[in-house]
């Protein structure tokens, strides 16, 4: 009995598991080839206000920059994230987070954001420079209402007070 | 058929554009329309890969496109959604294959199997060589050079490169690359590395991306084809304004990367450049120059952060891709010198570590493409 399961459990699985190995690196190799094109455009029309590029060879590890929208208490300040792309990229985010310290209603202190298109929204349709401008566009506009630091959130009415106080948490962490 | 009865009952909700748009006449007659490779692109390609449709499948009720491998993965992967408009996406059977529209691709690219099949090797060649990681190291340090122009941040940032020595002193542009860095020809391989005929690579937004590392946009090249250096020529002689330096009319019919740029004014962190054999070092009896024939003088738009050494190496990746079996084994790998020519049959050699911007600001202040030099050298 034993006998007989054996041989043919090792005959099956092992072609399967070559198999599946063969896909993951088929994925993997589409999923290089998405992010290659996703910096090519990137870099061939550069946005206003926002920046990507992988931090060293590895691809799946991008460094963004974005810059305070215009005309909000953002505007001048400079924003570091780190954008980290699973096998599954485009079908599942990549994990964003703020490198340089941000004080917002929906960023946490560990730079975590609270970002609908990062969680249940996300379609394969988003890339590199939509998420990068939809965070910019999240500066200006905060969803106060599921805020994940508080204190931002309440601050936020009273735009000058928020201005003064970020002001000086953005000189103070911006090196950090 | 069982897709058409239920759709009896429901209320369609039509878009400002579908309510308002007037119905196209058929052309019947020999009229030709053309059409831009960027918009021809946008039509043909995958919103999910970004690669041109391959087994078009359609939603059946918002009409949005995808690959079927494509569309597939997306539903399985949660979102019962189509990815374009979010329209309710219940399975498969949402979809319909668009056989006509397969059909269609395969009539603009014949030869696709074989142009992607080519890109493979390149792409295999090229990862071999490793030079990927090292340019795309070189390229990340450009590019936060040029985002923090506080020189005090970007030295923070420079720990794991030599630094050169900045012969101009201009702090804002430190050369960050150290020697060790092998550009790629990225984008230039799905021009002039392609031995398919030019249609194909004229737009095919496939062969694109599947060049291995990420510069093509900026480091692009325009050689070989004797019908586009011309034009090359004719443009560069001209007079021409900053703003009318789009790579328009330069690539056309080249390559996507280039033709996409149509219409944008010269980035000023680009730098435009004629590669040319020096005049007396790269005599016609040289077993190089013979097989470079036609495709000696070189065309680039690139960073002005790019360095001699780059450029160098640059070539000589391009070249040997180029010639491949036309060149002997012993010219492989070549050696460049390059020399800049400030003035007619003056030719001052440049150090390695020199970058585009600083020979530009020193050598070159007329507002026209640099023109440059390069001979082999033995090692």
């Amino acid at each position: 009995m034993a006998q007989n399961i054996n041989p043919h459990y090792a005959s099956s699985s092992n072609p399967a598991k070559q198999n599946e190995d063969t896909i993951k690196l088929k994925d993997n190799h589409a999923v290089s080839k998405r992010l290659q094109k996703e910096l090519m455009e990137l870099m061939r029309c550069a946005d206003k206000g926002i920046s990507a590029f992988p931090e060293s060879e590895n691809l799946f590890k991008w460094i963004g920059t974005i810059n305070g929208p215009q005309e909000t208490v953002y505007a001048g300040h400079k924003y570091k994230l780190s954008l980290e792309f699973p096998n599954s990229y485009p079908y599942a985010p990549p994990m964003v987070k703020f490198i340089t310290p941000c004080f917002h209603p929906n960023v946490d202190t560990c730079g975590l954001i609270c970002l609908d298109i990062l969680k249940d929204k996300w379609t394969a349709l988003y890339d590199v420079r939509t998420i990068l401008l939809s965070i910019q566009s999240l500066l200006a506009e905060p969803n106060t209402h599921s805020p994940l630091n508080q204190q931002a959130s309440y601050l936020w009415s009273n735009q000058p007070a928020y201005k003064k106080y970020l002001d000086e948490f953005y000189n103070k962490h911006r090196d950090s | 058929m069982s897709s058409t009865e239920p759709s009896q009952n429901k209320t369609w909700e039509l878009s400002l554009y579908e309510l308002h748009r007037t119905s196209q006449e058929v052309i019947t007659d020999a009229t030709e329309i053309a059409v831009s490779p960027r918009s021809l692109h946008s039509e043909l390609m995958c919103p999910i890969c970004l690669d041109m449709l391959k087994k078009t499948m359609t939603t059946k009720e918002c009409l949005h496109r995808f690959c079927n491998d494509c569309i597939i993965t997306a539903l399985r992967s949660g979102n019962k959604e189509c990815p374009t408009c979010r329209k309710k996406l219940v399975s498969k059977r949402s979809l319909r294959p668009d056989p006509n529209f397969d059909l269609l691709i395969s009539k603009i690219y014949p030869s696709r199997d074989e142009y992607e099949a080519h890109q493979e090797r390149v792409l295999a060649k090229l990862s071999m060589s490793h030079s990927q990681a090292s340019l795309v190291n070189s390229i990340t340090e450009g590019i936060k050079l040029q985002s923090q122009n506080r020189p005090q941040r970007s030295r923070k940032n420079q720990e794991e490169n030599t630094n050169t020595p900045n012969a101009n002193g201009i702090a804002e542009t430190p050369t960050q690359n150290g020697g060790g860095t092998v550009p790629a020809p990225k984008d230039g391989t799905s021009s002039t590395g392609n031995p398919t005929p030019s249609v194909q690579s004229t737009s095919n937004p496939a062969s694109v991306r599947s060049t291995p590392s990420p510069v093509p946009s900026n480091l692009s090249s325009v050689s070989k084809n004797t019908s586009t250096t011309k034009r090359a020529k004719s443009i560069l002689t001209s007079e021409r304004s900053e703003e009318s330096e789009s790579s328009d009319g330069r690539t056309e019919g080249e390559n996507s990367m280039d033709t996409e740029g149509e219409g944008e004014p010269l980035n000023p962190n680009e730098i435009e450049l004629v590669f040319k054999p020096h005049p007396t070092e790269m005599t016609g009896d040289n077993h190089l120059m013979r097989a470079l024939r036609d495709s000696s003088v070189r065309y680039l738009k690139t960073t002005a952060n790019a360095s001699v050494d780059h450029l160098s190496k640059y070539l000589a990746m391009r070249l040997t891709l180029d010639l491949d079996a036309e060149l002997p084994e012993a010219y492989r790998l070549l050696n460049f010198c390059i020399y800049v020519a400030p003035a007619p049959g003056q030719f001052v050699p440049l150090a390695g570590s020199q970058t585009l911007r600083q020979i530009n600001d020193k050598f070159w202040k007329v507002n026209k493409p640099l023109e440059m030099y390069y001979s082999w050298k033995k090692t």
